[in-house]
C-alpha cells in the first residue's frame, strides 16, 4: 500500500462494520490484489476486530455505579452547603438591613398641602424678618433724626442767643 | 487573619448599617455653621405660640412650587439651608425673656456672629445678628423681645434683605404681627 491514505482507512472501517457497497468492495478487493500492503492492512485490520470482539466486557460493580450516579446530588448539595457557610449567611442578612436603610434614608415626598404649609411658615418667618428690619429701621431713622433736629434747633438758638446779646451790647 | 479580619468587616458593616436610620432622623439644621440654640422658655412662657422648623428638604420642595409663579422667591429660596421661628407669648413679663436674650447674645459673639442691628429700648429690644464666612453669609438670627412677645428667628444659609420685600409680595400671605 504505496499509496495508502485516509481513503483507503476509511474503506477498510466501512468493510469491517458491514457499510461498504458492493462496487467499493469489489474495487478495493482488486487494490488489494496488486497492493500487498493494503491486502496486510486489510488482514492486521480484520485480525484486531477479531480480537477486540474476544475482549469480555466486565460490567460495573452496583456500589461503584450508585457512586457515580450520586456525584451530581454531591456536588448540588455542596453548592447548597456553601451557600450556608457563615460568610454567605451574613452577606444574605445584610441585604434587607441595607434595603431598610436605604429606605428609611430615601426622602419622603411631602404631599400638596405639607408644601402649601411650609410656604405659609416661610411667609411668617419672612414676615417677621421683614417687621423686624422695619421696627428698627424706624428706630434708627428717629433716632438720627431726633439728632438732627437737636443739632440744628440748638445751633439755631445759639445764634439766636448771640444775635440778642449783640443787640442788647448795641443798645447800651 | 483572614477571617478575624472578615468578621470585623461585617461587624463593622452591620453596626454601620444600624446606625443609618438614626442618623436620618438627626435633625438636619443643627449641625450647619448658621445654627443658633435659642435655649426653651416654655418652662415660664409655656409652648410657643408660633414654632417654625423649615430644613432644606422642605424648602426645595416650596422653591420648585415657587418657581413657576416667581422664579425671583424660588432663587431666593435656594440659597437657604433653613428657617427657624419660635415665638412666645410674654404676658407682660419680658424680663425672663430679655435675660434669655442676653445669653443668646453672648454664645452669637463667642461664637464669630457680628450684631448689625440693636436696639435697646426699656419697652423693647431688637437684635440683628449676622454670621460670614468670607463673602457668603452662613446664618440671621433676629430676636425681638417686648411685653407682649418674644420672638426668636433664626435663618441658615444665605439671604438678601432687599430681595425679601419683593419675595414677601408673592408669598401672598395675609398676616397681622404685633412687632410696632
Amino acid at each position: 500500500m504505496n499509496k495508502y491514505d485516509e481513503s483507503w482507512e476509511q474503506q477498510i472501517n466501512a468493510l469491517l462494520d458491514g457499510e461498504l457497497d458492493k462496487a467499493d468492495a469489489d474495487e478495493l478487493k482488486t487494490a488489494a490484489t496488486d497492493d500487498r500492503e493494503l491486502a496486510r492492512a486489510i488482514v492486521e485490520a480484520y485480525q484486531l476486530q477479531q480480537l477486540m470482539d474476544e475482549i469480555p466486557v466486565e460490567w460495573a460493580p452496583a456500589s461503584l455505579g450508585k457512586c457515580l450516579r450520586a456525584i451530581p446530588r454531591e456536588q448540588r448539595s455542596s453548592s447548597r452547603i456553601k451557600l450556608l457557610q457563615p460568610r454567605w449567611v451574613t452577606a444574605f442578612a445584610a441585604v434587607p438591613l441595607v434595603i431598610i436603610a436605604v429606605s428609611m434614608m430615601q426622602t419622603d415626598t411631602p404631599s400638596d398641602a405639607e408644601i402649601v404649609k411650609a410656604k405659609q411658615e416661610l411667609a411668617i418667618a419672612f414676615a417677621y424678618l421683614d417687621k423686624a428690619g422695619a421696627v428698627t429701621g424706624r428706630r434708627i431713622e428717629s433716632t438720627v433724626s431726633n439728632t438732627m433736629v437737636d443739632a440744628v434747633t440748638g445751633s439755631v438758638n445759639k445764634a439766636i442767643k448771640l444775635q440778642n446779646e449783640n443787640s442788647k451790647e448795641k443798645e447800651v | 487573619m483572614k477571617r478575624s479580619m472578615r468578621h470585623k468587616f461585617f461587624i463593622g458593616l452591620f453596626c454601620t448599617l444600624l446606625s443609618l436610620p438614626a442618623i436620618g432622623q438627626e435633625d438636619e439644621l443643627k449641625d450647619l455653621p448658621g445654627f443658633v440654640d435659642f435655649g426653651d422658655l416654655s418652662s415660664l412662657y409655656g409652648e410657643p405660640k408660633i414654632i417654625i422648623n423649615l430644613g432644606g428638604t422642605m424648602l426645595n420642595f416650596v422653591g420648585m412650587m415657587s418657581s413657576s409663579e416667581s422664579p425671583e422667591t424660588a432663587d431666593l429660596i435656594s440659597k437657604l439651608k433653613g428657617i427657624r421661628v419660635m415665638m412666645y407669648d410674654t404676658e407682660e413679663n419680658s424680663d425672663v425673656a430679655k435675660n434669655q436674650f442676653a445669653k443668646v447674645k453672648s454664645t452669637l459673639k463667642s461664637s464669630g456672629w457680628e450684631p448689625i442691628v440693636q436696639v435697646n429700648e426699656d419697652d423693647e429690644q431688637v437684635m440683628i445678628y449676622m454670621k460670614m464666612d468670607g463673602d457668603n453669609m452662613e446664618g440671621l438670627t433676629v430676636m425681638v423681645v417686648d411685653d407682649e412677645e418674644a420672638v426668636f428667628v433664626n435663618v441658615i444659609g444665605q439671604l438678601n434683605p432687599e430681595e425679601l420685600g419683593k419675595v414677601m409680595e408673592t408669598l401672598d400671605v395675609d398676616m397681622d404681627l404685633d412687632l410696632d
